[in-house]
């Protein structure tokens, strides 16, 4: 059995005896997993290739339904409800669970477009509006002042860096309460990384954030919880300071000094 | 001999061997579009697009319905092809992907990219001329939509799949309905590639004559009724080329001429999209 640690804070996402089969495949590839998730907290997902986390990740939003004969099993309670139903409202669930991709996926529009994208989907048209939001936003993902002389020009020309602060602008823009983060600086130069990260420990005032990473150190440096997993399953989830000074399980030892992964 | 010797050799030999077989081809590009232009300038004169055809011998004879004929019968099967092409090609790459409907639809297309332009026209004929019981625009745009259907398609297909998945995903994300991520998202991305299938498919089918000698046959005069038989470019060439008269010899120039360019043109115009695509 997995080492959860007791949450104090309000939880956001309640994960309860979950399991996830890809389509054809024999085997789950996630197997009853629980674990509960703080509000306006970071929670950091790692573990070895292949171990599950970012299948996980994708369930949040029901990223899996985009592609046919995925299973779900068991329960994710999202505001006291299980949004692993087949009657949940994708759309309206993933306006509130946003997601922020490995490489950065600026759409092919202007700057100001991509941004107001998310806003414009749930009917926003007033341009006033849509200016101030997509202004905070931008100021929120701390890209403003890079681009507030070329909100007009194409999104794909600025820098790998400054696009997945774009996209994260973007997903901030339409104020959802989760925001899932998938490895989001593995593409990107250290310096953009150190600007990512600060980005989302600031982020943590407004929404609650899952991030997983295939980086200790960066797991370490931003998050307030750590999840570790491995092969399908959650092995020990922990205040991040406890969980990579004291871990509890012996799997998770060896893996934050390297034994294997 | 050393190894290093032979193979520069080798080199060299296959080197001169692909130059000379490319310029062959270019040689004889340039020698059609020489004797092209030549002849096709020597013919051209005002009348030609101001005046019908009329008997050998008359002074004012031009290809204004020849012209207007081919600008009709083109437009509407550009009319039919394009929106049944590009929305044939999103089923396949939106929503059917690799089943097997899907691939046996890709298939059939391959094959009739490849079919004889006539066997389309006699199809045509047997399916809408025969019932009619005459010739007409009608029949020829048809043909000539069957003939555009597989290019666009394919391509669209094609462009549509390159666009890549985590861009579709992205927009899902944000909460976007399918319908919206396709016509927001995934069509801006693969944009120069669509139209560039439009347009290599128009100037494909711009320059048939074959399924329009069996469907829209040809008239001498200008007619813009699609329900009766029409003229065009391409057949007017055939009949004013194989003719005996020299007046009418020189008008089957103009007519080749003003085709050729027309359909360079449109090639040209594909390949500056392609070209800005890449250069992005």
């Amino acid at each position: 059995m997995a080492t959860i640690v007791d949450i104090t804070e309000e939880k956001s996402l309640e994960v309860r005896n979950f399991e996830f089969t890809y389509a054809g495949a024999d085997e789950a590839s996630i197997k009853t997993l629980n674990m509960p998730i703080a509000k306006n907290n970071i929670t950091a997902l790692i573990g070895p290739s292949g171990c599950g986390k970012t299948t996980l990740l994708r369930s949040f939003n029901r990223m899996h339904d985009l592609y046919p004969g995925n299973e779900y099993a068991g329960e994710i309670l999202f505001k006291n409800k299980n949004i692993l139903t087949k009657n949940e409202d994708l759309i309206n669930l993933r306006i509130q669970i946003g997601m922020i991709f490995q490489k950065p996926t600026a759409f092919p529009m202007s700057i100001f477009d991509n941004v107001a994208y998310g806003m414009r989907l749930q009917g926003i048209k007033n341009r006033t509006e849509l200016k101030d939001r997509v202004e905070k936003a931008l100021k929120d993902a701390a890209i403003f002042n890079e681009v507030k002389d070329r909100l007009k020009h194409d999104a794909n020309g600025l820098s790998g860096g400054q696009q997945q602060r774009l996209c994260i602008a973007r997903a901030v823009a339409v104020e959802p309460e989760v925001l899932l983060f998938d490895e989001p600086t593995s593409a990107l130069d250290p310096i953009s990384t150190s600007g990512i990260e600060e980005l989302i420990v600031e982020l943590r005032e407004q929404v609650s954030i899952i991030i997983v990473t295939h980086n200790m150190q960066q797991a370490a440096r931003v998050s307030d919880y750590t999840g570790f997993m491995y092969m399908g399953e959650l092995i020990e989830l922990g205040r991040t300071e406890e969980l990579f000074v004291t871990p509890k399980e012996k799997l998770t030892e060896e893996y934050i000094t390297g034994k294997f992964g | 001999m050393t190894q290093t010797k032979k193979r520069i050799i080798i080199n060299k030999i296959i080197m001169t061997l692909s130059a000379l077989s490319a310029l062959l081809g270019i040689g004889f590009l340039l020698w059609i579009l020489t004797i092209l232009v030549t002849n096709g300038l020597d013919a051209l004169s005002l009348t030609i697009f101001t005046e019908e055809g009329s008997p050998p011998g008359y002074e004012d004879s031009g290809l204004k319905h020849a012209l207007i004929g081919q600008l009709y019968i083109v437009s509407y099967a550009t009319f039919f092809g394009v929106p049944l092409g590009v929305l044939a090609g999103t089923y396949l790459s939106e929503y059917a992907g690799k089943s097997k409907i899907a691939e046996s639809v890709r298939d059939i297309s391959d094959i009739m990219m490849s079919a004889p332009s006539i066997v389309i026209g006699a199809f045509v004929y047997a399916i809408v001329v025969a019932p009619m019981g005459h010739f007409s625009g009608w029949a020829g745009s048809i043909a000539l939509t069957i003939i555009m259907l597989p290019i666009i398609l394919r391509t669209t297909d094609d462009m549509l799949q390159l666009v890549p998945s985590t861009l579709r995903e992205a927009a899902f994300a944000l909460g976007a309905p399918k319908y919206k991520v396709i016509v927001q998202v995934v069509y801006r991305g693969a944009k120069a590639g669509i139209l560039t299938g439009i347009l290599l498919g128009v100037a494909r089918v711009a320059g048939e004559t074959a399924p329009l000698l069996f469907t829209s046959f040809n008239d001498n005069f200008l007619n813009t009724d699609m329900s009766e038989p029409m003229a065009s470019l391409t057949v007017t060439m055939y009949n004013y080329a194989t003719s005996p008269y020299e007046d009418w010899q020189k008008l089957g120039w103009a007519a080749a001429f003003i085709l050729s360019m027309f359909i360079l043109s449109l090639n040209i115009l594909g390949r500056l999209f392609i070209m800005k695509k890449k250069g992005k």
